[in-house]
């Protein structure tokens, strides 16, 4: 089964096997146990075997005192500061202060047809206030948003499930199949919005498929509910792969013990799939829910090249939004202010998403 | 579970699924060697009779497409091609190379102040749109607008934590002891991280510079607000033929698409293994 997951195996022979490469040693095992200290966001604590680590997602499991090697073998100190500090610096000149710009500037009420950002009076809340209260295409931005995360996602999930299932089965030309499935995550966003704009046009191939079912063409990219719909099937397209892909590795990870005794103990396939097997999934899903939902709230290139928000602001998502107006209409003050009311909600809402699985993925953390 | 063959059913339900799965794709290469007659075809036309070249040869000599009457393309997509090569390749080599270290930093050694996950993660979920304010007028202010410097810049930070901790499962999974037997040979550790480590993920090292790679190549947000002139990329490039003709450009437009799909699509192929990790930021290790 695992020669699914393995396909380039021999194609890239450099490759040092790192799915079979397991801890040689418990003492090696868990980095993370020479240090209480610090966190391990990578997860070391997970063996090959097991399913799924929510690895940067949470601090690292308590690290066992025992397993702690002498002192002599712990990790030097001092050194690794070189070693991190090129990367920090990186991050901080280009990332955190434009943030910190950015943070400022959303307590302003700067406008660069105006004034320079230094004489841009001092307004507090009022950006975030004005927000929330008054600017109901913002809400609905980000209500539509949601609405647009959670069909989705629910449908990649689903579908994903579906294949990844129908890949525990055997069948020829599995490895072919394979590599064809994931193809859609490689494809660049704009393309796809633009290739789906094309299949949605209303002389477009997937009326074409509909006139040769039996059902009218209709207009997709004109009614706002039927560009949503094309929205959503785009992005379904997209990312499904990924929920696929990351199923069908826990599913394979999925230890056969217990597999094995509930079918001796004479459970049908379902039960055994939906009491046995779906349960230890649920890390894994977990990851691959709290992955998408951070990525597909940023949705920005596939909705601009499909529908630009459109008809109307029907389609049109938080980034949609904020990129309008800093960039069409030049509120940057405020289009700042909305971005961090959509950062903070979206890291309510990932930290939401883990809460009810956080102890699972400890206890199968392994 | 014991593997069972597929049965009819699900043999049609994966059939119906691949076909759902490469059709856009399919359609796409189509359309980039339909010729111009075929482009907006009612009923569309699935597969062209006389497939043509003139859409690829027109990305590069705009005036080929004015034999069959079209106008419209004014610009080369040669620069944008260059452009995506040079900001992709010098981001990628530079933000490898910094979480290689940052990699080992985080893995062997104690590293005081490091960024916690839950910082990376906001990082990742910041609207892209809201970033590309600050650098805007940080960028005017250093005159770094318009420049490849100023584009490599951000793609090295914001690819930066995905090296990083993509690198870090990698080194994370190596046992100390080997370098600490290279050590005892006399290296020195520094030199035991490099010449016994770091060859021991050349894989993992390919996988994760694939993946950074695929993810500077189809950036199209900041290199659209960062860029006006001098600077062009392939998606930029993309949107300014479907905005100038209303999307009528068919047929360039989508040699464009597949021009910039192709290497991607080729290249993933040999990191699929590593997607998974790359991807969750090593949450999922095979």
């Amino acid at each position: 089964m695992t020669s699914a997951l393995q396909p380039d195996a021999d194609l890239t022979p450099a490759d040092p096997a790192p799915d079979g490469r397991k801890p040689q040693n418990p003492a090696t095992e868990d980095p993370t146990a020479e240090d209480p200290t610090t966190e391990d966001p990578a997860g070391a604590s997970l063996t090959a075997q097991g399913p799924a680590s929510e690895a940067d997602l949470r601090p690292a499991a308590p690290p066992s005192v025992a397993s702690r090697p002498p002192k002599a073998q712990r990790k030097p100190r001092v050194q690794g500061r070189f070693f991190t500090v090129p990367g920090q610096i990186v991050s901080l000149v280009v990332l955190i202060m434009p943030l910190l710009v950015a943070l400022y500037m959303s307590f302003t009420d700067w406008s660069p047809t105006r004034s320079s950002l230094r004489d841009a009076a001092f307004t507090g809340l009022d950006n975030y206030k004005e927000l929330l209260v008054y600017d109901d295409r913002f809400v609905e931005a980000v209500l539509r948003t949601l609405f647009l995360a959670v069909t989705s996602l629910s449908l990649e999930f689903v579908l994903g499930l579906t294949l990844a299932v129908l890949f525990l089965r055997t069948f020829r030309g599995k490895r072919f199949l394979f590599s064809a499935f994931l193809t859609p995550m490689m494809v660049l966003p704009v393309v796809v919005g633009y290739t789906f704009w094309m299949l949605f046009q209303a002389n477009g191939p997937i009326n074409q498929i509909l006139h040769l079912i039996g059902l009218a063409g209709v207009e997709w990219l004109k009614s706002s509910n039927l560009a949503f719909a094309a929205v959503v099937v785009t992005e379904v397209w997209h990312w499904t792969p990924l929920f696929f892909l990351i199923l069908l590795s826990g599913l394979n990870s999925v230890p056969e013990n217990p597999v094995r005794a509930a079918v001796i103990l004479g459970a049908s396939p379902r039960q055994v799939f939906w009491k046995v097997v779906f349960p230890m999934l649920r890390p894994v899903v977990a990851v691959a829910f709290v992955v998408r939902a951070m990525e597909v709230v940023k949705i920005f290139d596939e909705v601009f090249l499909l529908t630009r928000g459109g008809p109307g602001s029907s389609t049109e998502t938080v980034s949609l939004y904020i990129y309008k107006l800093a960039f069409n209409d030049f509120q940057l003050a405020y289009g700042a202010a909305a971005a961090f009311l959509t950062l903070t909600g979206s890291l309510i809402m990932v930290h939401l998403l883990l809460t009810p699985v956080r102890d699972q993925l400890m206890e199968n953390g392994r | 579970m014991p593997a069972r063959p597929l049965q009819l059913w699900q043999g049609l339900l994966l059939a119906l699924m691949l076909a759902a799965t490469l059709f856009p794709v399919f359609w796409l290469t189509m359309t980039a060697v339909k010729p111009p007659i075929d482009w907006n075809a009612s009923p569309a036309v699935w597969i062209p009779k006389e497939p043509t070249l003139i859409n690829f040869q027109t990305l590069f000599d705009p005036d080929a497409i004015r034999a069959y009457g079209v106008g419209g393309v004014s610009q080369a997509a040669t620069k944008a091609v260059f452009g995506s090569l040079l900001a992709s390749i010098v981001s990628t080599a530079v933000s490898v190379g910094l979480g290689l270290i940052s990699a080992i930093g985080l893995s062997r050694y104690s590293t005081p102040g490091r960024a916690t996950p839950l910082v990376i993660l906001s990082g990742r979920m910041f609207p892209p749109a809201a970033i590309a304010v600050p650098f805007v007028i940080i960028f005017s202010l250093t005159n770094l607008m318009d420049t490849y410097t100023g584009l490599i810049a951000v793609y090295i930070a914001v690819t930066l934590p995905f090296s990083t901790w993509m690198l870090k499962s990698f080194v994370d999974e190596l046992p100390r002891e080997i370098e600490e037997a290279a050590m005892l040979d006399g290296k020195s550790r520094l030199r035991a991280h490099f010449t016994v480590t770091v060859p021991l993920i050349k894989g993992g090292l390919f996988a994760t510079t694939m993946l950074v790679f695929i993810l500077n190549w189809s950036e199209y947000m900041f290199a659209q607000v960062l860029s006006n002139t001098r600077l062009a990329t392939i998606p930029v490039q993309l949107v300014k033929y479907v905005t100038a003709t209303a999307g009528t450009l068919y047929g360039v437009q989508a040699a464009l698409a597949v021009a910039a799909m192709a290497p991607l699509i080729a290249g993933g192929f040999f990191i699929q293994s590593h997607l998974a990790r790359g991807l969750t930021f090593g949450a999922i290790k095979k």
